[in-house]
């Protein structure tokens, strides 16, 4: 007997017009973090919704502590000792913290419930992961990565033993993260299986003990963590190695394009000013909650602005609303692709012909279909846009395709300036190389491209300028050849010292 | 931040914060506001006589917002709620006129409704229909099917029947009788509600209500079984409706083939002035009292006050507008956003 506390053989799903997973295996230990890697549609998640029932397999075996499974259903599941931790998280924010962590499983004396009594166990395990939460606070009112917590500590509360977490870090700040890892290590040090989903490779340093990856839905490899170098991994992921991981052109700098003079907007855009040029990719770094998601907001005319003066080629604009600065060349592509970026319930056609209805209609308001299929074709073939037509839903495209859509709609229109918030998150390597290259497209073209990034690699890899934002205030600006990631992340937690204000 | 921490930390205000407690406790004090006004308008409103009215008026307004409450909670609604009241009091009359003793008459119309819920429910949870459509379509099939029972005639009194002191107790017992100075049906719009708030407060069902309204995804993933949860509170909802009808047929003596139209609409307003969101997960059973208090209080007082029909129904509808509107004003946390802007005023000058 080995000491696998999961084996999964030649396991094979298959959605309608896709094979998802084809012959996957997968190994895991107590005690261990298995890394899970693969771009986006490689199959990950499909395997762990398998693995904890929520999906039903194919074909292949499965065997989980040594006891061969047939059929898994999400209850099986847990009581196998099985959970998972989603990547959308997944939890009822008008229950309470206690409330969420019974869920479908509440105490109780044949017909009342044991609120105490739950109240109080959550509470213990809460206090035995050292996390400060109060079990009868509502969901609802606690930061994300707090909700993550009470995931976490849902999670153990059914005593699991194995413990999938899809992308427990792309919403969580660095400070966040640190906590987490330190209850995934003390978890694994109590002899836990963990999987561990992520596309932000380089924090695997940080906790992970094995890798397995996925590549279309087959199974690529199993390695030692520290017996295969990021290069590996990364061109195991992808099939072919990425040479340059962060592709830049050069390109002379134009004029200038836009102009922002002390613009204020609530509290989290305060007296911003910068300027930006033609042929120029201007990053905006800083840490999450910096302000720089509300100042492209405020600048895009989406909220109010208090005050401030708005410059493009030198003529002052008025911008009180979206359709103002998309008139005037200004475009947003938003952080949040499924809630600002897209309509999901819309069809991609739709979805690119929503912004240019003015362009794409007729003197009598008539859409001329043609005009909208070559958009549409062009959009596709520009961006290689993975769909099986321009009907379905915009929604059912994986992440990385519905960013390419969401900047897709903008390519139609001449614009003057596009801001990128966040495009690159939650997708896969390949899918955020293309970005870049597409970033890179449009400053050749002469256009003025603005890239808010959390990631500190991307935006050093990528901007030619660079602005860091902290607390709602510009902090420092600096070109690209004196910037340092030290020196941004000192910029970026230059918080006011609150005492003198007051 | 801070200041949502020290919300947290003070019981009252947690207290008042949960669960739409808050809008529950705001209704009550327009409730006693409304009271206090039309016995300022009319001297016999808080009247022993017209207390005794009020609270008969107020229960079945009370017992089909039970009903939609619960329906409500889980993200749902249900249309079908006054069809199933007409439908009931045309089925039990029929029954009775044609020679069948109330209490079997009672089951056979209570089963009829029992079985509508159960199909509400599984065209919303399992073959996936919107509630609006589910329940409006079989809104139309039970107002249809109370015009069949009887050939498209309202029936004779059910005084008249070959059980007719049984017709009679039945009147007494559902409408007519009094104990303690109240009006049977208050009582039994009370019973009703203590047992369908002890079952949504204190057991796992009711918990489960609430989760699927909250998140349905979360709460299957979780292992609730979100689609007889739906079912269950479809259920409740037409068993209150058909109590409902009982009710309207005990009153009039007759099965009337219109009676109970628009009364969903009725039981929306009751839940929803009371503080149950009509995108699910909040509320609490406490607010349909009140929501229906309000209704029957202006129903009743404005007639008093001999005011028209037509203003009624204005006055009413306002309350609901604004009974909604602060809800979702509190809950998007616009007032904090005036009140942010406000302090930020202050601090600059």
């Amino acid at each position: 007997m080995d000491d696998y506390i999961v084996r999964l053989d030649g396991i094979c799903k298959s959605f309608p017009g896709v094979k998802a997973l084809d012959q996957v295996r997968f190994r895991l230990k107590a005690g261990e973090v298995m890394a899970l890697l693969g771009e986006n549609g490689a199959g990950k998640s499909t395997l762990m919704k398998i693995l904890s029932g929520i999906y039903t397999k194919d074909s292949g075996s499965m065997t989980i502590f040594g006891q061969p499974i047939e059929a898994l259903t999400p209850k099986r599941s847990q009581e196998l000792g099985i959970a998972i931790i989603h990547q959308e998280l997944n939890m009822c924010r008008h229950l309470t913290v206690a409330e969420n962590m019974f869920l479908g499983r509440e105490k109780h004396n044949g017909i009342l419930l044991s609120q105490k009594a739950m109240n109080e166990e959550a509470a213990r395990i809460l206090k035995s992961l050292d996390i400060d939460l109060d079990p009868t606070t509502p969901v609802g009112s606690l930061q994300v990565s707090k909700q993550q917590m009470v995931e976490i500590a849902k999670a153990l509360s059914t005593n699991a033993r194995i413990l999938i977490m899809d992308e427990p870090t792309s919403a969580l700040t660095s400070k966040e993260i640190e906590e987490l890892f330190r209850i995934i290590h003390r978890l694994r040090d109590e002899g836990k299986g963990i999987v561990y989903i992520s596309h932000r490779l380089e924090e695997l340093q940080h906790i992970v003990d094995r890798v397995t990856i996925l590549r279309d839905g087959q199974f690529i490899l199993e390695a030692d963590f520290d017996k295969i170098s990021m290069s590996e991994i990364i061109a195991n992921m992808v099939g072919r190695e990425i040479k340059e991981k962060f592709p830049r052109v050069h390109c002379e700098k134009g004029k200038k394009i836009l102009e922002v003079r002390n613009l204020n907007a609530g509290r989290m855009v305060r007296d911003v000013s910068f300027e930006s040029y033609e042929g120029e990719i201007l990053g905006f770094a800083g840490l999450m909650g910096a302000g720089r998601t509300e100042t492209t907001r405020a600048i895009f005319g989406v909220d109010p602005k208090q005050s401030g003066q708005i410059f493009i080629d030198g003529k002052e604009v008025r911008i009180t609303g979206p359709a103002d600065a998309i008139r005037h060349g200004l475009v947003l592509a938003p952080e949040d692709r499924k809630k600002d970026g897209l309509c999901v319930k819309l069809s991609i056609r739709s979805n690119i012909e929503l912004p240019n209805l003015d362009i794409a209609c007729n003197n009598l308001g008539v859409v001329r279909r043609g005009l909208v299929s070559e958009m549409v074709a062009k959009a596709k073939a520009a961006f290689d846009i993975r769909m099986p037509n321009d009907q379905v839903n915009a929604g059912s495209l994986s992440g990385g395709n519905q960013q390419k859509v969401v900047v897709a709609k903008w390519l139609a229109r001449e614009s003057r300036v596009v801001i990128f918030d966040e495009p690159t998150r939650g997708i896969d390597v390949a899918a955020k190389v293309e970005i870049y290259h597409l970033m890179n497209r449009l400053k050749k073209q002469g256009i003025s491209v603005i890239f808010v990034s959390s990631e500190m690699p991307e935006v050093l890899g990528i901007a030619d300028r660079i602005i860091v934002m902290c607390d709602g205030r510009i902090t420092g600006e600096m070109m690209i050849q004196d910037a340092t990631q030290e020196k941004i992340l000192e910029l970026a937690t230059r918080f006011e010292n609150k005492l003198s204000i007051a | 931040m801070e200041n949502r921490d020290q919300k947290q930390r003070n019981p009252i205000l947690r207290f008042l914060s949960s669960r739409g407690v808050g809008q529950v406790v705001i209704i009550a004090f327009v409730l006693v506001g409304l009271c206090l006004f039309f016995n300022t308008q009319n001297a016999n409103f808080l009247g022993k006589r017209n207390i005794a009215n009020l609270l008969r008026q107020i229960a079945p307004y009370i017992i089909i917002g039970i009903g939609q409450g619960y329906v409500l909670i889980t993200a749902n609604i249900d249309l079908s709620i006054g069809s199933v009241v007409g439908m009931n009091c045309m089925t039990i009359a029929t029954l009775m006129c044609n020679g069948m003793h109330p209490i079997p008459a009672l089951l056979v119309g209570m089963a009829c409704c029992i079985a509508v819920g159960i199909l509400n429910g599984e065209l919303v949870a399992r073959c996936k229909l919107p509630p609006f459509v589910a329940t409006l379509g079989t809104q139309t099939i039970c107002r249809g099917i109370a015009q069949m029972v009887n050939n498209n005639m309202n029936t004779d009194s059910i005084d008249g029947s070959a059980f007719s002191a049984a017709a009679k107790t039945l009147r007494d017992v559902f409408y007519y009788g009094k104990i303690a100075g109240i009006y049977n049906t208050f009582w039994i719009a009370l019973l009703l509600w203590l047992v369908f708030n002890f079952l949504l407060a204190y057991t796992r069902t009711g918990r489960h209500l609430y989760a699927v309204g909250s998140n349905a995804e979360a709460s299957k993933l979780s292992g609730v079984n979100v689609s007889r949860t739906i079912v269950k509170a479809y259920l409740v909802s037409c068993f209150c409706a058909g109590i409902t009808g009982i009710i309207v047929c005990a009153q009039s003596g007759t099965g009337t083939m219109n009676a109970g139209t628009g009364y969903e609409t009725f039981a929306v307003a009751a839940s929803v002035i009371g503080g149950i969101s009509t995108m699910g997960g909040t509320g609490i059973l406490s607010g349909v009292l009140v929501g229906a208090g309000v209704w029957a209080v202006m129903d009743n007082g404005l007639q008093l006050m001999n005011t028209s029909v037509g203003l009624k129904n204005v006055v009413v509808g306002s309350i609901v507008i604004v009974s909604v509107l602060i809800d979702v004003v509190v809950r998007s946390g616009n007032l904090g956003f005036i009140t942010g802007k406000v302090f930020g005023k202050r601090k600059a000058a």
